[in-house]
């Protein structure tokens, strides 16, 4: 590779070829109809051109910003054992802080992130979407649904996070239309339902054997789990970490998701923190 | 009353106490203002900050006609082709249908007639419909005059409004009308073959009898 190339010169000004390729510039024949060609010195003053990929450092930016932050009060030990935050209060820590992050880093025109209301996160089981946007449309071109798993949460993903008594009608109208489905379900349901670019990304504010730190499994495959066992839950996704002895970075998900071939299944173990 | 009280007699968490439970679905292009539409309706408030649908989400309105209480569960679609499979299957059951366009982009007024086919495809029968072309506040910027909505919806057998979420021009009529065409509807239905209402769409939306088996409806 690169033998063929032509080096150049190290004394220009004393090599003759090297003024010999200097042509003196003639004009076209000019065309009054004809609009004036552009200099070759304006290609120097284009703007840069966004690349598709060039959000990925600012995402993994405002992922590291959320997950220091949150792992601040996933840690936090309280002498007098009085503080215990909810799962509720961790999650919408992680989200506003990578949300106040990414309207810093002007992320939001190519990479959005949409916070589900709670009637949204009882039918579609996902607490927050992320997506790629199109450029011209800003229609989600890739779509990232992310429900947050506790430690605290009881098995099997019923209580939707929420306590009964403090439920609203219409959450508890939410929770009847989704009953036959837990919220693990609901949400690959709802990824399966968009299709191949939408990615169901389970993220685990921590895991049993390390509780301070925040994982995900990210995939767009996870129907094929269902079809193999009866139900998805919390082991089944922490199984995942079990077979894999690699964990992808927040940026290298994503470069996995933008490059991956359309139509083609994907699935990602990641360390967040 | 369809109220659900346990056996201590307790009402079941938040108050359930209605006659009729009425699914209603907002449909129509993407960014033609149906989220706004819904939020004036049920919180009169309108923010012009566009932040599209992800799937479907639903808000709770009740309002009262002839003395009888009626909950409206009002589901707002997404409008982005992407979402269609999850929101088609929210069609079953729903009882009537605001099916709208944006007077100032005329993409989202030809899709009119493909949307009514939607919900001949994946509805009941009985779905009443309502056509409103919203935006009716940006005059200046208007690419389909009131003639061609109403000649449309008069093709379509759709009641049909021009409304704005913004200025709050005919938000609620459009609600209003819907709910007195679904009653009409439910009456007729009664006087005629009963069998049309048993077993209606808002049967799984109650633990106990289903609103619409009552005997008749007054609403």
């Amino acid at each position: 590779m690169g033998e063929n190339m032509s080096k150049p010169s190290a004394k220009p000004f004393q090599d003759v070829t090297f003024f010999t390729s200097f042509k003196p510039y003639n004009p076209p024949a000019t065309n009054d109809a004809a609009p004036p060609r552009p200099s070759i010195f304006s290609t120097l003053r284009r703007p840069p051109v966004a690349k598709p990929n060039d959000f990925i450092p600012l995402f993994s930016d405002c992922i590291t910003a959320a997950s220091s932050r949150t792992q601040e009060y996933l840690i936090f030990k309280d002498p007098e054992d009085k503080f215990h935050p909810s799962p509720d209060a961790l999650t919408q820590i992680f989200l506003m802080t990578y949300i106040s992050q990414s309207v810093n880093l002007n992320l939001t025109d190519i990479f959005n992130c949409t916070a589900m209301t709670p009637e949204q996160r009882i039918l579609l089981g996902a607490d927050w979407v992320w997506a790629v946007l199109e450029k011209s449309t800003k229609n989600p071109r890739i779509q990232i649904a992310v429900q947050v798993l506790h430690l605290s949460d009881k098995e099997g993903g019923e209580e939707d996070g929420v306590l009964p008594e403090t439920c609203s009608e219409s959450v508890q109208m939410a929770q009847r239309e989704s009953s036959d489905r837990n919220m693990y379900e609901r949400m690959v349901d709802f990824c399966t339902s968009v299709g191949k670019d939408c990615y169901a990304l389970f993220l685990f504010f921590g895991r049993k054997n390390d509780k301070s730190n925040i994982y995900g499994v990210l995939s767009n495959n996870f129907e094929a789990a269902i079809g193999k066992c009866d139900k998805i839950d919390r082991a089944l996704l922490e199984n995942f970490f079990k077979g894999s002895r690699y964990l992808h970075t927040p940026s290298g998900m994503m470069q996995s998701i933008v490059t991956r071939n359309e139509g083609d299944p994907l699935t990602l173990m990641i360390k967040f923190s | 009353m369809a109220a659900t009280q346990d056996a201590k007699g307790k009402a079941e968490g938040a108050d359930q106490n209605f006659d009729y439970m009425f699914k209603l679905l907002i449909i129509g292009n993407s960014s033609v203002g149906k989220t706004s539409f819904l939020f004036r309706y049920a919180d009169d408030a309108f923010t012009s900050a566009f932040v599209s649908t992800v799937g479907i989400d639903f808000k709770v309105k009740t309002v009262y006609k002839n003395d009888k209480r009626i909950k409206l569960q009002i589901w707002d679609t997404a409008g982005q082709e992407r979402y269609r499979t999850i929101t088609t299957a929210y069609y079953r059951g729903a009882m009537g249908f605001i099916l709208m366009y944006d007077i100032t982009n005329e993409e989202s007024f030809g899709a009119v007639q493909d949307w009514s086919t939607q919900i001949k495809t994946y509805s009941w029968d009985n779905a009443q419909v309502v056509l409103a072309g919203n935006k009716c506040d940006m005059e200046e910027e208007r690419v389909v005059s009131v003639d061609s909505g109403r000649l449309l919806a008069e093709q379509l057998g759709f009641e049909f409004f021009e409304t704005s979420a913004k200025d709050n021009i005919n938000v609620k009529q459009t609600f209003e009308r819907l709910v007195d065409l679904i009653c009409d509807k439910m009456s007729d239905s009664l006087d005629g073959d009963p069998a049309v209402t048993a077993g209606a769409p808002t049967a799984k939306l109650t633990d106990s009898a289903p609103p619409l088996q009552q005997p008749g409806c007054n609403c």
